[in-house]
């Protein structure tokens, strides 16, 4: 068993040089392979952050319990952490003038419909460029949601693994089966929350996790947090 | 010394460079600028059934039912003597463009001397250079251009002329006086006093040449003999890199457009490889039967001479062109540039693949439309919503690529702790219309495809204006409104009525 910054080293180098033969799609799925989302409440119970090469559900049931807001904090801390990041917007929401600051290495696909995002979201993760591709449905009709096949996340599944990108798909409802985590948003804010800080509602974002799938163990782990 | 390459049937080896698999056919060039249009070249397979130059097309047809007429093209006539001078040039800085199809090059100064042998084996290296390009070339060395030329139109595929007691005229001397292309009449009275052959010439002297046949005969002297080279007319090739196609037949689909293509790709990557330079632009042109023309550039965000990198960034393009009229003339035209070398720093990072992502964005921009993929751009104006996107990547020269570079100091423009304070806000674009009851200046009651109920808790009104100078005015009064399901939107009042513009999340 090669020692941890051997491992790393490997993931380091397979991301600069992807032709590389490093042996680092072996590695991509081990425990090492995170990714921070700066948020305790997500980072805890996941045990280091997302894993990267999986997919990971947002599921935000009602409006304003903060599927937005948790979106935002993720492309801030890869902007912050040089990374480019691609927002897939479902159905052309994303409110980039709150963004604020240097967006250059934000990539934005202002879709129409659940099919184009499907589509684009096949067509970034083919790349393999982006480190962070987040897939927002969460305004796209029930009725379009309800056509896509199983089958689709199931093919992002297997794009996403060969790779050490972080993939978030933010829906209205569970429907990405192989999402390595799922995590559900149970926010309510008032309006209030318009005046107060960012950074203060994240640290109140309510947010229940169940981890359906972890690469190295066959049994399904269920671990909630609120 | 000097050498000459000289490419035989120059014409119809230009017009069938992009079709290699017709050389060993039999493949005839007509003329059609001629008065009567004619047979000028042909390839060895159509002369071994019978068709000669002169011929017409029917006639020659009706000699080889599977012959193939080709019209000549001045067009790939230029680009292979692009491609001859350029390939020149990358062996000798002193050439010249002596005529179509013939480039003679000055030796002086090359390393192997006066030594025959190191000078053929530069010559193999030319031809190999020349076949990649589909183009058969012959090469004679001597020590006078003109004795070159001559060596190289009897050369197989490369003839030097060898010295014999300090004289060069020994190889040379059984080639016929009328290679040299005199005068008719001192052809033929060279004819009658049997002197046929260039050696038999020189061993006359000049003198005696030009006391019996004048000053013509004896510039014909000037041009074999050994000890009269003349200077060259020295050029430089044009950095001009381009392929072109004339079809014979209108092109309706990708299919025979990509094939021709990838040919044109893989030339001008060669050609650009040969100079140790790279593509940093293609300019593709297709010339349409309406007179019209369709141009594009494709600049390539990380240069590079890979074929099949570079080839597939126009297969995707060209995927979703439609055009108003059939094609019937292509033309590729590439910028040349360095291969670009940087060493990152430690914090600075880019993406794995910018050529990748370059054919993935133009994907993307095929699916969703130019203006709906790329990276936001914030206008400087209080307009609500004001922003572009802008494809960076395509667009971004080679060294204009983004690269991340980490930030530091305390105006980190993304740290969360100095953005906006506000929960964000999904945006309905265009804005829903809807009813709202106001009551005492007040919203209490809203009806949107949305949302129907009442609303509890009002933030507001927020005053915004602007642009009143342009026809881009807007003037509004926003509310933050809270309903009775826990819902938060924005809602609007403008001229054209009330509006709810997103919902906070």
């Amino acid at each position: 068993m090669p020692a941890a910054n051997i491992i790393e080293l490997r993931q380091l180098l397979a991301e600069r040089f992807p032709g590389l033969r490093t042996r680092a799609d072996e590695l991509s799925a081990t425990k090492h392979a995170f990714w921070p989302t700066g948020l305790p409440q997500l980072d805890d119970p996941l045990r280091g952050g997302l894993t990267k090469g999986a997919l990971a559900e947002v599921v935000a049931e009602q409006h304003g319990s903060g599927s937005a807001l948790l979106m935002t904090a993720l492309v801030h801390r890869a902007l912050g952490e040089n990374k480019f990041v691609a927002v897939i917007d479902g159905q052309d929401s994303l409110d980039v003038t709150q963004l604020g600051g240097d967006l250059s290495r934000l990539f934005w696909v202002r879709c129409r419909s659940t099919d184009e995002s499907l589509k684009a979201a096949d067509l970034l993760l083919r790349d393999g460029n982006l480190p962070l591709v987040l897939l927002d449905l969460v305004s796209n009709p029930a009725a379009q949601l309800r056509k896509i096949p199983a089958t689709t996340w199931y093919r992002f599944q297997r794009l996403i693994e060969q790779t050490s990108a972080v993939c978030v798909v933010l829906s209205p409802r569970p429907m990405v089966a192989p999402a390595q985590v799922r995590i559900t948003l149970r926010s309510r804010f008032s309006l209030n929350a318009l005046e107060r800080e960012r950074q203060e509602l994240l640290r109140e974002l309510k947010a229940e996790i169940a981890e359906t799938r972890r690469f190295g163990e066959n049994h399904e782990l269920e671990s909630k947090s609120a | 010394m000097f050498a000459v390459i000289f490419i035989p049937n120059f014409s119809l080896q230009a017009t069938l460079r992009h079709e290699p698999e017709l050389r060993a056919r039999a493949v005839a060039l007509v003329d059609s600028k001629l008065t009567k249009p004619a047979i000028v070249e042909l390839t060895a397979a159509a002369r071994s059934c019978g068709v000669c130059e002169g011929l017409t097309a029917s006639q020659a047809m009706a000699r080889c039912a599977e012959l193939i007429i080709k019209s000549r093209s001045l067009a790939q006539e230029a680009s292979a003597t692009e491609v001859l001078l350029q390939t020149a040039y990358a062996f000798s800085p002193n050439i010249e463009s002596t005529a179509p199809g013939v480039c003679t090059m000055e030796l002086k100064g090359m390393a192997f001397g006066s030594d025959f042998a190191a000078a053929e084996s530069w010559a193999e290296k030319i031809i190999e250079v020349l076949a990649q390009f589909h183009i058969e070339a012959k090469i004679g060395l001597a020590v006078t251009p003109e004795l070159a030329l001559l060596a190289a139109r009897a050369a197989n595929p490369i003839l030097t002329t060898q010295r014999n007691n300090d004289s060069s005229t020994g190889a040379i001397e059984s080639f016929p006086i009328s290679a040299l292309e005199p005068p008719p009449e001192i052809l033929e009275i060279l004819r009658r006093w049997g002197i046929q052959t260039v050696g038999a010439l020189l061993a006359l002297g000049k003198d005696s040449i030009t006391e019996r046949l004048g000053p013509a005969a004896a510039e014909l002297f000037n041009r074999v003999s050994p000890d009269s080279p003349r200077p060259l007319q020295l050029v430089v090739p044009a950095e001009e890199f381009s392929e072109q196609m004339e079809f014979e037949n209108e092109i309706e689909t990708v299919e025979p457009l990509l094939f021709v293509l990838r040919r044109f790709v893989e030339q001008l990557s060669r050609r650009l490889e040969l100079i140790y330079l790279v593509v940093a632009e293609f300019h593709l042109q297709l010339g349409l039967s309406s007179g019209t023309k369709y141009e594009r550039l494709f600049k390539i965000p990380a240069p590079t001479g890979k074929i099949e990198i570079l080839f597939r960034m126009l297969q995707t393009h060209l995927e979703t062109v439609r055009t108003d009229a059939p094609i019937i003339s292509l033309r590729l035209a590439a910028r040349p540039t360095k291969p670009e070398t940087r060493q990152f720093g430690l914090f600075e990072s880019t993406l794995r693949d910018p050529n990748q992502f370059a054919e993935t964005l133009a994907r993307l921009t095929a699916l969703c439309g130019p203006d709906r993929v790329g990276t936001p751009q914030i206008e400087a104006t209080h307009r609500p919503d004001a922003f572009k996107v802008a494809q960076t990547f395509q667009s971004a020269g080679s060294g204009d690529f983004p690269v991340a570079r980490r930030n530091t100091g305390p105006e980190d423009p993304v740290n969360p702790q100095t953005g906006k304070s506000a929960l964000p806000l999904r945006r309905f674009r265009p804005p829903l219309p809807s009813h709202v009851e106001f009551r005492e200046e007040k919203p209490t009651l809203l009806r949107s495809h949305i949302f129907v109920g009442p609303i509890v808790e009002t933030r507001g009104p927020f005053f915004s204006s602007g642009n009143w100078w342009d026809s881009g005015h807007w003037a509004r009064e926003e509310w933050d409104v809270e309903t009775s399901d826990g819902s938060l939107f924005r809602i609007f009042r403008s001229s054209d009525g009330c509006f709810v513009e997103g919902v906070y999340d």
